[in-house]
Formats: structure tokens, C-alpha cells, sequence
């Protein structure tokens, strides 16, 4: 807007930086802005096959083969899961993982969904948000209440999580599973009332002891991680390795505690 | 990544013709058969057993003569699929998942069994009875030894 030969904005004030400046401001921008990004993007493609997608609006990049949560993760950006093990080969099924991606009718699972390019991934969205503490809020309704006795309370990556996403008492009432708990074996107390069915003592199994002691039986409600025709771990073939103690995000396996023996850990303090 | 967890499973191939054949050939898939099955295929027990619990066609207890599956899905529900439970109940006394003590009849319920044009429906061993009434039971029990 010109009034009385000087520029003022709509408001009325005098605008103070000259119109010079600003066209070579303008002419010169465009340049900056183009030639020097393509400059380096190629550069590093020569380097190796990379991939660059849009991550919560920012860009980030990638190797070809790379999953969402893999190049998350490598860019400080945290994905809750609960049945991921990153040295293990991804299944899948916590589905806390999942996140919104552009032209996706579905949430999509971080954790096996390999990058492409010029892919826009949201992880933090108030959609996923309500997805994942759904989930979670779902996992605890059918979870027996017995974190104050249970022996993993202090290091459960269930209870954990819980407490980040700020699962408050439950909303839902869920059937709870009750099995006898399983302490025939010397090495390794099952108590599949608290198993998550993450199955990550199922691959753990497999593929880091190459033994398959585990697999899912039944069906739906009534799934459970069986060893043999649902019978207690064989003795023979289960010895202390404690792979699948230790990677088992709840208190579902452990191992059995020495007399003399302190909890793991010191106690866990939950947010709020 | 994907294609570690799809190889990993090639011994199982075929592993459901296989408990097919023995639950027609025996009635029922026995923890013998299924350990014979995995030395077979050189698979894991478990994985036998977790495939012969998952498929509800596939039974490891032993079953009756007969096994009657009346569905429960919300086609036949809405056609009054409970009233033909009820009957059937009544008619061998016995609850769903039960074998009658003679061994004549099994009674299981089961999902959709795609008849669901004429609901209520329920399959006795591998025939289908379907437009179902409770008065029509006794005489279609009656059929079978």
C-alpha cells in the first residue's frame, strides 16, 4: 500500500527496509534455495543407494532395505514396541509400533514396513497416540493385577510403557486368562496368565538357539505360546540359556529366583 | 527381513494335508500321530500341535461317531441359530464341546459355515442341514447311528 509517496503496510505503520533490498533479496533466494540441496542429495546418493522420506515433516534418510522404525530410531525419534527385537527378524503383531503414512488407508506397522522414497511417515500424530494407548490400555485390562508381587515389575517393558503413554486405570473390562503357572522346569517359570503373545521367545528360540521350544497354539482369546502339546518346557532340551527370559517384555517368563536372590533392579516410578 | 521369517517355514509344507489325513483316518489327531508328523517333516512338535489346535475341522481329543457343528455366526444368530442349539442340547444331553457317553454324537459350535442364504444351519460330519426349526432335529438326529 503507497500513501503520500512512502509504503505503509494495512495497517498504517511505515514499512522500514527499502524496496532494493528486498528484489535482491527475492532474486537471489530462489537460487539458494534450489541449487544447493540438489548438490548435496546427489552427492550422497553416489555414496550408497539412500533414500530420503519426510519424517514428522522433517527430512531424514535412509538405506534401501530399512524399516520406518529402524531410520526413527537412527534419528532420535522413539517407537514404542513391545514384540520388536532388533537383532531378530520383525513380526509384527504388538502393533504399538504403527504409524500414519501418506496414502495409506491403513496404520501401517513401523517395524516391517521397509522405507521408499519420498515417503511421509507421522509417528507422533494424535491418531497414532490414541491407537497406541488403546492398545495398551487393552494389553492391561487383560493383564492380572499382580505387579506388586510379580517378579519382573521393576523391569517390564509392558509396565513401562504403560506409564509413558499414561494408561490410567482401565476403562475396558476384559476376560483375564488364568493358566497354573509352570514351574516344573528347573530353568524357567511360565506363567502364561501374563503372556502378552508377543512372541518374542517364539523367534527367540528359533533363531538364537535354533531349538523351537515355542509356538502358538488355539485360537483368537484362547491363543498361548505351548511348548510341546501344551505340556511343561522339556528339561532335556530347555537349559539355561535365558534368551527368552530376558527379551520377554512382560512377567510371563523367569527365571526361578535363589534363596538369598534380590529383585532385579530397584523399583520403577510411574509418571503422574 | 521378511523373507527370513518366510523361509523359515518351509518344512511345514503340507503339514495340514497330512493332519487332514489322520483326523479323517483316525477321528482324531492323537499326540502320536503328531510326534510321528514332526519326525517326518523334521519340524518342532509344538508347531504340529500349534497348527492341528488352531483349525477347528482339526480335533486332538478324541471325537463320537458323529460330530454335529452348529454355527454361531451373526447370520444364523439372527435366525434364531441359539433355539437350535437349545433343541439340540435337549435332544442328546449334552453341552457344546461334549461327546454323548455312548459316543454316538459330538456337538461343537463353529463360525460361519457359508450357508448362511439358508440360516440357521449346522453340519452333521460333512452333511449340511440348513432352514432350520427346533422341530426338525429329532428327526434329522434320527438319521445318524
Amino acid at each position: 500500500m503507497v500513501a503520500n509517496g512512502k509504503e505503509i503496510d494495512p495497517v498504517g505503520r511505515q514499512i522500514c527496509s527499502p524496496m532494493p533490498a528486498c528484489r535482491i533479496n527475492l532474486l537471489v533466494l530462489p537460487f539458494q534455495v534450489i541449487a544447493v540441496p540438489i548438490k548435496q542429495s546427489m552427492a550422497r546418493k553416489e555414496i550408497e543407494n539412500e533414500i530420503t522420506l519426510t519424517m514428522n515433516g522433517s527430512p531424514v534418510s535412509g538405506r534401501a532395505g530399512m524399516t520406518i522404525l529402524e531410520v526413527a530410531r537412527e534419528n532420535g525419534i522413539d517407537i514404542p514396541t513391545l514384540c520388536h527385537v532388533s537383532r531378530l527378524p520383525p513380526s509384527g503383531v504388538c502393533r504399538l509400533c504403527v504409524v500414519e503414512v501418506a496414502g495409506s488407508r491403513t496404520l501401517v506397522g513401523a517395524c516391517h514396513t521397509p522405507i521408499t522414497e519420498g515417503m511421509m511417515v507421522a509417528t507422533h500424530s494424535p491418531k497414532i497416540l490414541a491407537a497406541r494407548k488403546i492398545l495398551v490400555e487393552l494389553l492391561m485390562a487383560s493383564h492380572p493385577d499382580s505387579c506388586l508381587i510379580c517378579d519382573k515389575a521393576n523391569i517390564c517393558e509392558l509396565r513401562n510403557i504403560a506409564a509413558d503413554l499414561e494408561i490410567g486405570l482401565p476403562r475396558f473390562r476384559a476376560r483375564k486368562h488364568y493358566y497354573p503357572l509352570e514351574y516344573e522346569n528347573p530353568n524357567i517359570i511360565r506363567d502364561m496368565s501374563k503372556c502378552i503373545l508377543c512372541r518374542r521367545c517364539v523367534v527367540a528360540c528359533q533363531d538364537l538357539k535354533g531349538e523351537r521350544l515355542f509356538s502358538v497354539a488355539y485360537r483368537g482369546f484362547e491363543s498361548k505360546v505351548v511348548s510341546g502339546c501344551d505340556q511343561p518346557v522339556d528339561k532335556e532340551a530347555c537349559q539355561d540359556c535365558d534368551e527368552c527370559i530376558t527379551l520377554c517384555p512382560s512377567g510371563a517368563l523367569r527365571r526361578p529366583r535363589r534363596p538369598g536372590e534380590e529383585r532385579a533392579k530397584k523399583a520403577l516410578f510411574i509418571k503422574g | 527381513m521378511s523373507q527370513q521369517a518366510i523361509s523359515n517355514r518351509h518344512g511345514e509344507q503340507d503339514l495340514i494335508g497330512r493332519l487332514k489325513e489322520a483326523q479323517a483316518k483316525f477321528g482324531h489327531v492323537s499326540e502320536e500321530v503328531m510326534a510321528e508328523l514332526a519326525r517326518s517333516l523334521d519340524i518342532p512338535i509344538n508347531d504340529v500341535y500349534g497348527v492341528a489346535s488352531f483349525y477347528s475341522f482339526l480335533s486332538t481329543q478324541p471325537l463320537g461317531r458323529n460330530i454335529i457343528r452348529i454355527c454361531q455366526s451373526l447370520p444364523c444368530y439372527l435366525k434364531y441359530g441359539q433355539t437350535i442349539m437349545e433343541s439340540v442340547a435337549q435332544e442328546i444331553g449334552i453341552i457344546p464341546g461334549e461327546t454323548t457317553a455312548d459316543g454316538k454324537f459330538s456337538f461343537q459350535l463353529t463360525n460361519c459355515i457359508g450357508l448362511c442364504d439358508r440360516a440357521p444351519a449346522m453340519m452333521i460330519n460333512y452333511d449340511s442341514h440348513v432352514d432350520l426349526t427346533p422341530k426338525k432335529i429329532a428327526q434329522i438326529l434320527g438319521t445318524y447311528k
